[in-house]
């Protein structure tokens, strides 16, 4: 316990902050831009004349604004924007993925969230790339406050 | 025959029987709170290669401490014509099942942990919802370590450990030096996860290999304990550390009897009582049949550990014969 609490101490002194990303995604994406891709679901992501509308994507975008970056998205199929992210040419993945989703081994996945409108009864989770913790979890902790998990 | 000398008679004197019933309630404890910390640890233990480590530790730890229950039950039994030797050696076959058992698991877990450094997997340990504040799953994962540490450590470890030497048991032992060095898993995985909160992602699968190799270490160790003992070396105290000083003291207690002139021993440890077999030199050519009985009480008189006496009269006494010089 004593070990334990020394070295969250020692840690804070630093000045590290906790969590961090290995490859700095949040720091990127803060005042920049937000690269982030998508795939037509149902009313849960329409896209029209290559733009993207839809709950999920307002979300998206209301994040974005939150860390000041404006969002630059791709729509294409969901083994391309995977493989887009792994090679680092995307931040963020959001759409009808589930909980229950095989990129598991290839990406990070949020937790899942229900309620989102035209979602029906799915838990919605969205992709990061792998190990970008702090990126990850001002995400979750955005969408806690809007989604209210 | 009195009643001291029935070959590997089971029954123990008092100072064993009470350590034996304290061993027991101690190992029920220990299972009923690593069921409880497996649980916990379940709960937070995320995408990190450390934690998943040392919660697979855990779930061993329980190996040893089934095998020492369900060996005792065999090792009451008396022994019959089926089994003349008596069941002694069901602990030693409970030991060998735990240093494999820990063994095979730890090499497992070694490559899984190799594997995931050399492929670069960055860790994901995302958030949880406590009490509607957004916390980082890595500080639960620190909180469960920390907590968890604290019975084997500074119960069961130090406990299990006493009683080990009193009933010379090497599995009791073996369990008991795991527990005390838990805390070396706990350090580990707490610098594991700490490491990918400050974006070190490799912390965690080096801590991963850290906590595997030890696991791996005690396999090692309690496998060849187990082996040799099975293969009928000679007997050792129950650290392993040296040769047991009982076989000198039944030698010189043989050298003190007036028709014996010289006299050496094989002693093998049996499981948790030793079988012996004592060769004799008498002073004259012939022997009286009480003579050997007597001696034969005589050196099972001398520890609770020591009943399994035959004792031969030989010409001349065989060179791997522990002659105590």
């Amino acid at each position: 316990m004593i070990t334990g609490a020394s070295l969250v101490l020692s840690l804070t002194a630093c000045g590290l902050s906790v969590p961090a990303d290995p490859d700095g995604t949040l720091a990127a994406v803060s005042g920049g831009e937000l690269r982030a891709g998508t795939s037509p679901d149902g009313s849960l992501v329409t896209v029209d004349d290559g733009r993207p509308a839809g709950p999920v994507v307002d979300l998206v975008e209301a994040f974005a604004a939150s860390v000041d970056a404006e969002v630059d998205w791709t729509v294409a199929s969901e083994e391309s924007l995977v493989t887009r992210l792994e090679a680092g040419d995307l931040e963020l993945i959001a759409g009808g993925i589930t909980a229950d989703t095989p990129w598991l081994d290839r990406a990070g996945v949020s937790r899942g969230y229900r309620d989102i409108e035209g979602a029906g009864d799915r838990e919605i989770v969205m992709l990061v790339p792998l190990g970008e913790n702090a990126f990850l979890s001002r995400l979750e902790a955005f969408l806690d406050a809007e989604v209210g998990r | 025959m009195t009643e001291t000398h029935q070959f590997g008679r089971t029954t123990l004197p008092q100072e064993q029987v009470s350590a034996r019933r304290s061993a027991i309630r101690w190992e029920i404890f220990t299972i009923v709170y690593t069921s409880i910390t497996i649980a916990l640890i379940a709960l937070v233990v995320g995408n990190s290669q450390a934690m998943r480590t040392a919660w697979i530790e855990d779930m061993l730890s329980l190996v040893p401490q089934i095998a020492f229950l369900t060996a005792l039950i065999f090792v009451r039994r008396r022994p019959d014509r089926t089994h003349p030797y008596g069941m002694h050696r069901a602990m030693g076959v409970g030991h060998l099942v735990a240093g494999v058992a820990l063994l095979a698991v730890g090499l497992n877990l070694a490559v899984e942990a190799v594997t995931g450094l050399v492929s670069g997997e960055h860790p994901t340990i995302g958030t949880v919802v406590l009490w509607g504040h957004t916390v980082w799953l890595g500080w639960l994962m620190v909180a469960v370590m920390s907590v968890v540490i604290i019975g084997p450590v500074f119960f069961y470890g130090p406990a299990k450990a006493r009683l080990a030497p009193i009933l010379h048991n090497k599995l009791l032992y073996a369990d008991a030096d795991m527990a005390k060095a838990d805390w070396q898993t706990t350090v580990a995985s707490i610098v594991g996860v700490l490491g990918v909160g400050a974006g070190v992602w490799w912390l965690d699968g080096a801590a991963a290999l850290f906590i595997s190799l030890g696991i791996i270490w005690d396999g090692v160790r309690n496998t060849k304990a187990a082996v040799v003992d099975l293969m009928d070396q000679r007997a050792r105290t129950h650290d392993s550390r040296g040769p047991h000083p009982l076989a000198a003291d039944i030698v010189s207690y043989l050298r003190s009897r007036p028709w014996i002139a010289d006299a050496g021993v094989r002693m093998r440890d049996q499981g948790q009582v030793f079988h012996i077999e004592a060769f004799v030199v008498p002073r004259r050519g012939r022997v009286r049949l009480d003579d050997i009985t007597r001696t034969a009480e005589g050196v099972a008189d001398l520890d609770w550990k020591v009943q399994d006496v035959v004792i031969s009269p030989v010409e001349k006494l065989p060179d791997e014969a522990d002659t105590g010089r």
